[in-house]
C-alpha cells in the first residue's frame, strides 16, 4: 500500500514539474505597458570577449556600443565594406599627413549636447590617450576644431585613417558626460540606462535622435553565453532574437516562425603558432599542422555549411582575398614532412618523437565562439592520424594563458580580419613586432619590409597587391593557419523586422528595428 | 527469494564490470575514429546508437566510456572506503587528540556540499579523470571514517576485546583480529550503496568540464558535448544518459540486496 502511495506521489510530482514548465504566458510580458520592447540574446557581451561595458575607449567595448545602437562613428561601412557618411558628411585627404573631416549639421548626443568639431576632437583625444590600440592605429599628431570642420594631422602617413575611425572604438561619445559604470552618452538611436557586465544591458529610445524616428521603445540585451540556453530562450519567447546560436540548434528554427538573417563576414577562425615553443619553432611541425587540418569537412559538417573555407587572412569576396597559395589538406604529405625532419614514431604508440621528445602540442582555445571547440576536437583527431598528439585546453581564461610566452603551442581563435575594410588591419594587430596580438612572437624581415611599404602606399589597388604578398609570406612561414570564415547569422522571431546581418558584424540594433 | 535477487543483481553488476574491462574488444568501431561524412546518423543497424557530430559511433563510445566511468568509480569507492575506514578505526580506537583532530577535519568536509568542494579541488588540479577521482576522494572519505569510528567505539569496550587485551594482544592485533572483522559488513554495505552516487558525481564533474577531457569518452562529458543536440539529435545525449541511468540503478539495487543479505536487522523494518 505504502509503495502504491509513494508511486502515485512521484508520478504527480513529475507531472506537476512539466505542467509548471509549460504554463508561462508568452504574450503577457509587454501587454501591461503597451510599449514596444525588444529582447536580444547575445553570447559575447561579457568580459571574456573584452566587451565588459559599452565605453568605446575601453578594450573592445566599442563593439557593443555600436552593435546595440548607442554609439555611431564618423563614417560607416556599406555591405561591400566601402565607406559611407554617418556622423560626418565628407572627408578630404589634404596631404600625406593631413585629413579634413566635415561633420553633418544638426547631430546631437542623446543628452541634447551638439556634436560639433570641438566635441569630436575631445572624444578622439580622450580615445588616443587611454586606448593603446587606437593610439597606434591612428598615430594622431594634432587635431584642430573649427565649427563643423575637423583637421587631423598624423605623425606618419596613415592611408587608412578614415577606415580606422570607423572601428567601433571610433564611436563618438560625449566625454563631458562621463562613463559611470561603463555607460556612456552617444549619438545613437538608443540610450543605455542600466548595465551589468556579463548579464544584461537595458536601453531606451533616444528621443533626441538626430536621424529620424526610432521604432522601438525599449531594448534589453541579455548575455546568454550558453548555446542551449540561448536556443531555449528563443523557443520559449524569452528573447525575440539571438546572436551566436549553436549550429546544432539551427534545424529547430528553420521554419516559418523564425527568420534568419545571414551574411558572409571576415571573421576568421585561425590558428596562431607560438614560436617561443621549441616544437612549434620547427618549420616541419608548423607545415604538418597546416597540412593536417581538414578545413572542408570542418565547414561542411561541423558548421552545417554556415561558413567558408579559409585560405588567406581575408575572404575571397575582397580583392586582396584572392590569389594566395595555401597548403591543402594532405595527411600523407604531412607525414612525409615530419618523417624527413626526423620526427619518427619509434616506440609504436602512434605519436612521433625526435631526440627523445614527444610530438605533443598544447592547443589553447575558448568556448564562447562555438566553432573553436569543434575545430579543436576535429583537428585533434586529424593531427593524431599523422602522429601529432594534441592536448586541448579550452577555457574562458585563454587570454591569461596566451599572454605568457610558454605553456602553449597553438592558439585557436576568432578575429574579424577586415573590420575596417582595409587589409593592413590583420597584420598590424597580429604579425608585426609591436602588434598587440602577436602572441607567438612571430617575426619576419620580409613581412616588416612589406608592411613599411604598405604604410606609405595610398593607392587601393597597390595596397591590395602588397596585402596578397604579405599573406603569402605568413602562409609560407606557416605562422598562421586560416581555417574558415564565419557566415554570421542572427535568428529572430518572424514578427521582428529590420534586423539585418552586416558583413563587418558591427551594426545590429538600429532605428529601423521593429517588432510587430 | 532474497538469495535469487542477490544472484540476479550480482550477475548484472558483474556483467557491467566485465563489459567495462573488456570494452576494447567489444566495440564494433574505433570510438575515437572521426568520420565527418557520417556525422549525426540516427540509430540504425549499422550504428545502433547513431553517431555524434564527428561521425563517431555512439555505441562504441558508450562502451569505452563505461570503462572510464565504471572503473574510475570502483577505484574511487575502493580508495575512500579503505582510507576512510582506516582513519575511522585509528581515530575511534586511540581516541584523544588524534580523534579530535581527525573528526573536526571530517566535520569540515561534511559541512561542504560535496560536489562544490570537488569542483574547487578539480579546478585547482586541472581537468582529467584521475584528478576528478582525487578531488572526489578528498571530500568523500569522512562518510566511512564516521561509520568505522562509531562501530569501533562500541566494540572497543566490549568484554571480548578486553579479554583479548588481557591475553596480551597489542593494539594492531586487536584491530586486525577483533575490530575489523566486526565492522567490515556495514562498511561493505555503505561502499556498495555509494557506487551509484559516486558514479553520478564523477559524471557530474565531467559534465561540467572538470573531469574527462576531449577526446576521452566518458559518459558525463559525452552528455555535456551532446547537450546542444537534445532537440535535434537526441541520441547523442540520450545514449550515455541511459548508460548512466542503467548502471546506477543496477549498482544501487545490488547494494540494497547486499545490505539485506549481510545486515539481519534490515529484515525487521520490512
Amino acid at each position: 500500500m505504502k509503495k502504491l502511495v509513494a508511486l502515485m506521489l512521484a508520478a504527480t510530482m513529475t507531472i506537476a514539474t512539466f505542467v509548471g514548465c509549460g504554463a508561462s504566458n508568452k504574450e503577457e510580458k509587454h501587454a501591461s505597458t503597451g510599449s514596444k520592447v525588444f529582447v536580444f540574446g547575445d553570447t559575447t557581451f561579457n568580459a571574456e570577449n573584452e566587451e565588459a561595458t559599452i565605453d568605446p575607449h575601453d578594450t573592445y567595448c566599442g563593439w557593443p556600443a555600436v552593435r546595440y545602437g548607442v554609439g555611431e562613428t564618423l563614417f560607416k561601412f556599406n555591405d561591400s565594406m566601402e565607406l559611407e557618411p554617418w556622423l560626418a558628411e565628407s572627408y578630404e585627404n589634404v596631404d600625406d599627413l593631413t585629413w579634413k573631416v566635415t561633420l553633418k549639421d544638426g547631430v546631437t548626443f542623446s543628452n541634447g549636447n551638439v556634436v560639433d568639431a570641438e566635441a569630436v576632437k575631445a572624444c578622439i583625444e580622450d580615445l588616443v590617450a587611454v586606448h593603446e590600440r587606437a593610439a597606434g592605429d591612428l598615430a594622431i599628431d594634432s587635431i584642430e576644431a573649427d565649427g563643423l570642420t575637423l583637421t587631423i594631422k598624423t605623425t606618419t602617413p596613415k592611408p587608412t585613417l578614415i577606415n580606422y575611425l570607423c572601428d567601433p572604438y571610433g564611436a563618438i561619445i560625449d566625454v563631458t558626460a562621463g562613463n559611470e559604470g561603463g555607460i556612456v552618452v552617444g549619438t545613437g538611436p538608443f540610450v543605455a540606462t542600466d548595465l551589468v557586465t556579463g548579464d544584461h544591458i537595458n536601453l531606451v529610445k533616444n528621443d533626441n535622435y538626430w536621424d529620424g524616428d526610432v521604432k522601438l521603445d525599449e531594448v534589453k540585451v541579455i548575455t546568454i553565453s550558453d548555446g542551449d540556453t540561448l536556443a531555449m530562450a528563443l523557443q520559449n519567447g524569452d528573447i525575440d532574437a539571438a546572436y551566436g546560436m549553436a549550429y546544432a540548434s539551427y534545424p529547430i528554427f528553420e521554419n516559418d516562425d523564425y527568420t534568419f538573417t545571414s551574411t558572409s563576414t571576415s571573421r576568421v577562425f585561425y590558428l596562431q603558432m607560438n614560436y617561443n615553443s621549441d616544437i612549434i619553432a620547427d618549420d616541419a611541425v608548423r607545415a604538418a599542422i597546416a597540412m593536417g587540418i581538414d578545413k572542408e569537412s570542418f565547414v561542411d559538417t561541423l558548421l552545417n555549411g554556415y561558413g567558408y573555407v579559409g585560405a588567406g587572412a581575408y575572404p575571397d569576396s575582397f580583392p586582396f582575398g584572392k590569389g594566395v597559395n595555401v597548403q591543402t589538406y594532405d595527411p600523407e604529405g604531412a607525414k612525409k614532412v615530419l618523417e624527413d625532419a626526423g620526427w619518427k614514431d619509434s616506440d609504436g604508440d602512434g605519436i612521433r618523437e625526435k631526440d627523445g621528445k614527444k610530438l605533443s602540442i598544447n592547443w589553447v582555445s575558448y568556448p564562447s565562439r562555438q566553432e573553436l571547440p569543434l575545430l579543436a576536437e576535429s583537428a585533434q583527431a586529424s593531427l593524431n592520424d599523422i602522429g601529432i598528439d594534441v592536448q586541448l585546453n579550452i577555457t574562458p581564461d585563454h587570454g591569461t594563458i596566451v599572454s605568457e610566452k610558454d605553456g602553449w603551442d597553438v592558439y585557436g581563435a576568432a578575429f574579424v580580419t577586415c573590420g575596417i575594410g582595409d587589409p593592413m588591419y590583420f597584420f598590424s594587430t597580429h604579425c608585426l613586432a609591436d602588434s598587440t596580438k602577436n602572441r607567438g612572437s612571430y617575426s619576419s624581415t620580409d613581412l616588416d619590409a612589406l608592411a613599411a611599404e604598405m604604410n606609405e602606399t595610398f593607392d587601393t589597388d597597390a595596397r591590395s597587391d602588397i596585402a596578397i604578398k604579405m599573406q603569402q609570406q605568413i602562409l609560407d612561414d606557416n605562422a598562421f593557419v586560416f581555417c574558415s570564415f564565419l557566415k554570421m547569422s542572427m535568428i529572430s522571431k518572424a514578427n521582428v523586422t529590420g534586423l539585418v546581418a552586416h558583413p563587418c558584424d558591427y551594426y545590429e540594433i538600429t532605428a529601423d528595428l521593429d517588432i510587430e | 527469494m532474497k538469495k535469487k535477487k542477490l544472484i540476479v543483481f550480482a550477475f548484472l553488476a558483474l556483467l557491467i564490470v566485465l563489459v567495462a574491462i573488456f570494452a576494447k574488444w567489444l566495440c564494433p568501431y574505433d570510438p575515437y575514429e572521426q568520420d565527418l561524412s557520417a556525422s549525426y546518423q540516427a540509430p540504425s543497424f549499422i550504428h545502433v546508437m547513431g553517431t555524434d557530430a564527428y561521425g563517431r559511433d555512439m555505441f562504441s563510445r558508450v562502451i569505452i566510456g563505461g570503462q572510464v566511468s565504471i572503473l574510475a568509480t570502483l577505484l574511487l569507492v575502493g580508495i575512500i572506503s579503505i582510507s576512510g575506514t582506516c582513519i575511522g578505526i585509528i581515530s575511534g580506537f586511540f581516541g584523544g587528540t588524534v580523534d579530535m583532530i581527525v573528526m573536526r577535519i571530517s566535520d569540515l568536509c561534511l559541512a561542504f556540499p560535496g560536489l562544490v568542494f570537488a569542483l574547487a579541488v578539480a579546478a585547482i588540479l586541472g581537468g582529467g579523470v584521475w584528478n576528478a577521482v582525487v578531488a572526489l576522494a578528498l571530500i568523500s572519505w569522512p562518510k566511512y571514517s564516521r561509520v568505522a569510528r562509531g562501530l569501533t567505539l562500541s566494540i572497543k569496550d566490549s568484554t571480548y576485546v578486553a579479554a583479548a587485551r588481557l591475553a596480551g594482544d597489542n593494539s594492531f592485533q586487536l584491530i586486525g583480529r577483533h575490530i575489523l572483522p566486526n565492522i567490515i559488513g556495514p562498511i561493505l554495505v555503505t561502499a556498495m550503496l555509494d557506487i551509484g552516487t559516486m558514479m553520478m558525481e564523477l559524471a557530474g564533474l565531467s559534465f561540467l568540464g572538470l573531469g574527462a577531457q576531449p577526446p576521452v569518452a566518458e559518459w558525463g562529458s559525452m552528455m555535456s558535448n551532446g547537450r546542444s543536440m537534445l532537440q535535434t539529435y537526441p541520441w547523442v545525449v540520450l545514449s550515455p544518459g541511459i548508460a548512466i541511468f542503467i548502471s546506477v540503478v543496477i549498482f544501487n539495487l545490488f547494494g540494497d540486496t547486499v545490505r539485506d543479505a549481510i545486515d539481519p536487522k534490515s529484515n525487521r523494518t520490512k
